[in-house]
């Protein structure tokens, strides 16, 4: 798979026509906004995702944590790596 | 970051906008969900009207076509809900038609959409891999990933295309309903995926319902994850999918990275040492795929300069030695 390369062997016309450049231009402005609106919509929900985040670690102390497929470790409390005003950052 | 974080993206909540660019033929309309901004490639769902015919043709670009709503005839052959086509850049494929209709998922790896009409290969058609069509839903069965660390006991998998020399892979994945699993998760490729039908929940993120897609770049947490449901899933990466668990949802993509290459360290001490030592200025040689790095014309041709001042000469079967090389200017030197 090919996500994100910018080798050319799998395109044999790298360079833009015209009518794919600003096809390309477009998208990409528009992409811009949707990036921006993801950004604010997830924002948004961080107050209840802090309150996920600390049921999370609330279960992996005592239902477990998923190691390996169907294996499970109980996390002491001591593994468990203080936040130290650390943000909740999701989307980068 | 040739495609930026999109996560999550529902396409339910967008309509559909008409594929004019030139060479494609009318009825097909599209929902871009990614897009790079250094090559144009791009990951959409795209809808064929009902009546949409075209004809023979290749794309510029490599491209993988999924099928999740209604069919297409393809070169006289009816292909329904579940069909999966590869086909690498310049490669013919038969003529399209539906009557009904059908909605796809297309991805072009590494160009914008293209389509030039024609019965024939471009004469430089990708040969290194082949074209390929698979009926996924009926054709296929449903494995446990073998992935180690492996997922939690109730997702599958269906490879449908394994990149020969990056293991980036295109696949189709469930999650049985009642799936749960406790952990974080990031790993060193980049992923992508639309729900073909179905919900599940993500730490990060909350509900992904069906039409739900996400680009995520590598050693961004993800997870823990559940589905009440299940779902139907289709995603790719662009390398080898290691999962990299751990239990701390504040750690950053950076320290996420570094933490996978102290793995690498304590995982392959050997490589990771190899790697370090010889001070390359240059991606490894492969022998199986040696034109990445060097030319395989001639034996001076493969001549380059190493950061720690010596070069060696490659030989057309890509042996090659560190010791007793002799020494070239850096303008002769090759990358």
């Amino acid at each position: 798979m090919t996500l994100g390369s910018t080798t050319i062997k799998g395109n044999l016309r790298p360079k833009f026509t015209k009518e794919e450049a600003a096809f390309v231009k477009q998208e990409l402005a528009e992409q811009i906004d949707r990036y921006k609106k993801i950004v604010a919509e997830q924002e948004a929900l961080t107050p209840q995702r802090e309150k996920w985040v600390k049921e999370f670690l609330e279960r992996i102390q005592s239902r477990g944590f998923h190691v390996h497929a169907g294996m499970k470790r109980t996390i002491p409390k001591s593994e468990i790596r203080p936040r130290d005003g650390r943000p909740l950052q999701v989307i980068f | 970051m040739p495609r930026p974080h999109i996560e999550p993206f529902v396409d339910r909540d967008v309509g559909f906008k008409k594929l004019g660019l030139p060479g494609f033929k009318k009825g097909i309309q599209y929902k871009m969900l990614s897009m790079d901004k250094e090559n144009g490639s791009c990951t959409m769902t795209v809808q064929y009207d009902a009546g949409f015919k075209q004809p023979p043709g290749f794309s510029y670009s490599e491209m993988e076509l999924f099928i999740m709503e209604g069919h297409l005839m393809i070169g006289g052959k009816r292909c329904e809900k579940g069909t999966y086509i590869f086909a690498p850049a310049g490669t013919s494929l038969p003529a399209f038609s539906t009557d009904e209709g059908a909605l796809g998922l297309i991805f072009y790896n590494f160009g914008p959409p293209s389509f030039q009409e024609s019965d024939a290969d471009h004469q430089n058609a990708d040969k290194s891999q082949q074209r390929k069509m698979i009926s996924s839903y009926d054709g296929l069965d449903w494995q446990v990933p073998t992935l180690f660390p492996q997922t939690a006991p109730g997702c599958l998998l269906k490879i449908l295309h394994l990149d020969p020399k990056t293991f980036g892979m295109t696949f189709l994945y469930c999650m049985v309903p009642g799936f749960w699993q406790d952990n974080i998760s990031y790993h060193d490729v980049a992923e992508e995926a639309y729900h073909i039908w179905g919900t599940s929940w993500m730490m990060q993120f909350g509900d992904l319902p069906t039409g739900g897609y996400f680009y995520r770049p590598a050693y961004i947490n993800h997870g823990c994850f559940k589905s009440d449901l299940g779902i139907l899933a289709i995603g790719r990466t662009d390398g080898d999918l290691h999962n990299y668990f751990h239990h701390d949802p504040f750690s950053s993509p950076e320290e996420n990275h570094h933490r996978a290459a102290a793995k690498l360290a304590r995982m392959k001490p050997a490589l990771y040492q190899w790697i370090l030592t010889n001070e390359h200025n240059h991606l490894p040689h492969d022998f199986e795929f040696p034109d990445d790095t060097y030319s395989t014309e001639g034996y001076d041709s493969g001549i380059h300069m190493h950061d720690d001042g010596t070069s060696h000469a490659h030989k057309a079967n890509g042996a090659h030695s560190h010791l007793n090389t002799p020494k070239v200017s850096k303008k002769k030197s090759k990358k």
